[in-house]
């Protein structure tokens, strides 16, 4: 439960970072997806029933926070968690650098479900025709950043374990 | 049974989460999606943080401002600034309504314009995302901000409401792709939608091409979406490009509003009065 708390309350931070702080970085339209850190520090490192329910939950609370239509966020972190948990199976994940491949890999999932999603649901163009070089600089930014935020992670889920061991 | 699904159990709860969000997908794209339960909650429990946040942040950059620089002078210039943009606001309308007195002077039926209600807010967050451009505003259904509702600043025309809580508001901003405003020129009343896209920014679509248009001319509201009053500035045209092909000509647009620094917004919205007599 401890643990779950943790989770929650660093999912909302990291929103609550993504629509104030971020914006004042220099990376023009670009705000770096640290939910999607999250999701996938979960699916590679916690993957249990609330765990995907908290990925659904950061995507609705993105589509909240940014996007006109409900459910397109939540989909393509549901599906980010699925596919990393599914690759986490057969891939030894371990060091900042794959962690860092790996979330760069879960950015452009993120985007291509997205357009899928939007490509079946909406006749109105997708806003990433010619938005390539975007989706190169979010993944980018995100991969920078999942060292960081994953060292934090591991450091506050030993903490909270620490708290639980002791009698 | 039971053993199958404690084995799959995140499988099962992951292919259970994309359906369900493909379900709300295909009711809010059907519009059938009328009320969002959990939205106007999240937009509820972040306010207070984001409003925070976001006065601390204001806050440290004042104090930086205000000692870095010559203190008086910085005060002076904040008061000068917001006069400006207020003026220019007013030189604004003024223009429009001299331009719209001239024409319809000759027509019948003139019907005044008025703004029904104005609520001011403060923007307290932006988007969480990239791909959509939206801000989080401080006022809500408490204040008597509903769902469409026009969003102005005294330099011209922000977005909409889109989604509404208690005490916050979800604006569209111009910017995203997916919001629509229906614009004529002011100097030959060539209309047009203008419209956002991340990569070749605002765009001003379907002007045809025996439309006279050229670089730097105004564009204001027509008033015919009934979401944003008439008469307000929208931007300037930045250029303008015939292809050899097609009904329309490509023109792109400067907003006179960045969003991204804006601070301050007036909620609107609009009523016909009928023709004084």
């Amino acid at each position: 439960m401890k643990l779950f708390l943790l989770f929650l309350s660093v999912g909302f931070l990291l929103v609550l970072l993504q629509t104030t702080l971020l914006h004042l970085l220099p990376l023009g339209p670009v705000v770096p997806d640290l939910t999607l850190i999250l999701c996938v520090y979960w699916a590679l490192n916690r993957p249990t029933v609330a765990t995907v329910l908290g990925s659904f939950l950061m995507g609705y609370t993105v589509d909240v926070f940014s996007s006109p239509i409900l459910g397109i966020n939540a989909f393509a972190m549901s599906l980010v968690f699925l596919i990393t948990y599914l690759s986490s199976r057969h891939i030894w994940v371990r060091g900042p650098l794959l962690t860092a491949v790996i979330v760069f890999c879960a950015a452009w999932v993120k985007v291509f479900a997205m357009v899928l999603i939007w490509a079946l649901f909406f006749v109105t163009k997708a806003p990433w025709t010619g938005a390539l070089q975007y989706v190169f600089i979010e993944a980018l930014s995100a991969a920078l950043l999942a060292p960081v935020l994953f060292y934090l992670l591991s450091w506050g889920e030993n903490r909270v374990q620490k708290v639980r061991s002791v009698p | 049974m039971i053993e199958f699904f404690r084995r799959y159990q995140v499988l099962l709860s992951s292919f259970s989460c994309l359906l369900f969000a493909v379900y709300i997908l295909g009711s809010s794209s059907a519009g059938r999606l009328q009320a969002d339960p959990v939205g106007p909650l999240l937009l509820e429990v972040m306010r207070p943080f984001q409003s925070g946040l976001n006065s601390m942040v204001t806050g440290i950059s004042n104090i930086k401002d205000r000692y870095i620089a010559v203190s008086d002078l910085w005060l002076e210039n904040q008061s000068l600034k917001g006069r400006v943009l207020e003026l220019e606001g007013k030189v604004n309308q003024f223009r429009e309504t001299e331009a719209t007195n001239l024409r319809l002077r000759k027509l019948l039926d003139l019907k005044n314009q008025a703004f029904a209600r104005s609520i001011s807010a403060t923007v307290i967050a932006n988007s969480a995302s990239t791909w959509f451009q939206s801000l989080t505003i401080n006022k809500g259904t408490k204040q008597g901000i509903r769902k469409g509702m026009a969003v102005i600043s005294p330099s011209g025309i922000v977005g909409q409401i889109w989604s509404v809580a208690p005490n916050g508001s979800k604006v569209l901003l111009v910017t995203d792709h997916n919001s629509g405003v229906d614009v004529i020129a002011q100097r030959t009343r060539a209309r047009g939608i203008v419209s956002g896209s991340l990569d070749r920014g605002p765009v001003m679509e379907y002007v045809t091409r025996n439309e006279n248009i050229r670089a730097g001319d105004r564009l204001i509201t027509s008033g015919l979406d009934n979401i944003f009053p008439k008469g307000q500035l929208v931007g300037t045209v930045g250029k303008v490009q015939e292809n050899s092909y097609g009904l329309f000509q490509d023109v792109s647009v400067r907003l006179a509003v960045d969003p991204e620094r804006i601070e301050e917004v007036l909620v609107v919205s609009i009523e016909r009065s009928p023709a004084k007599k």
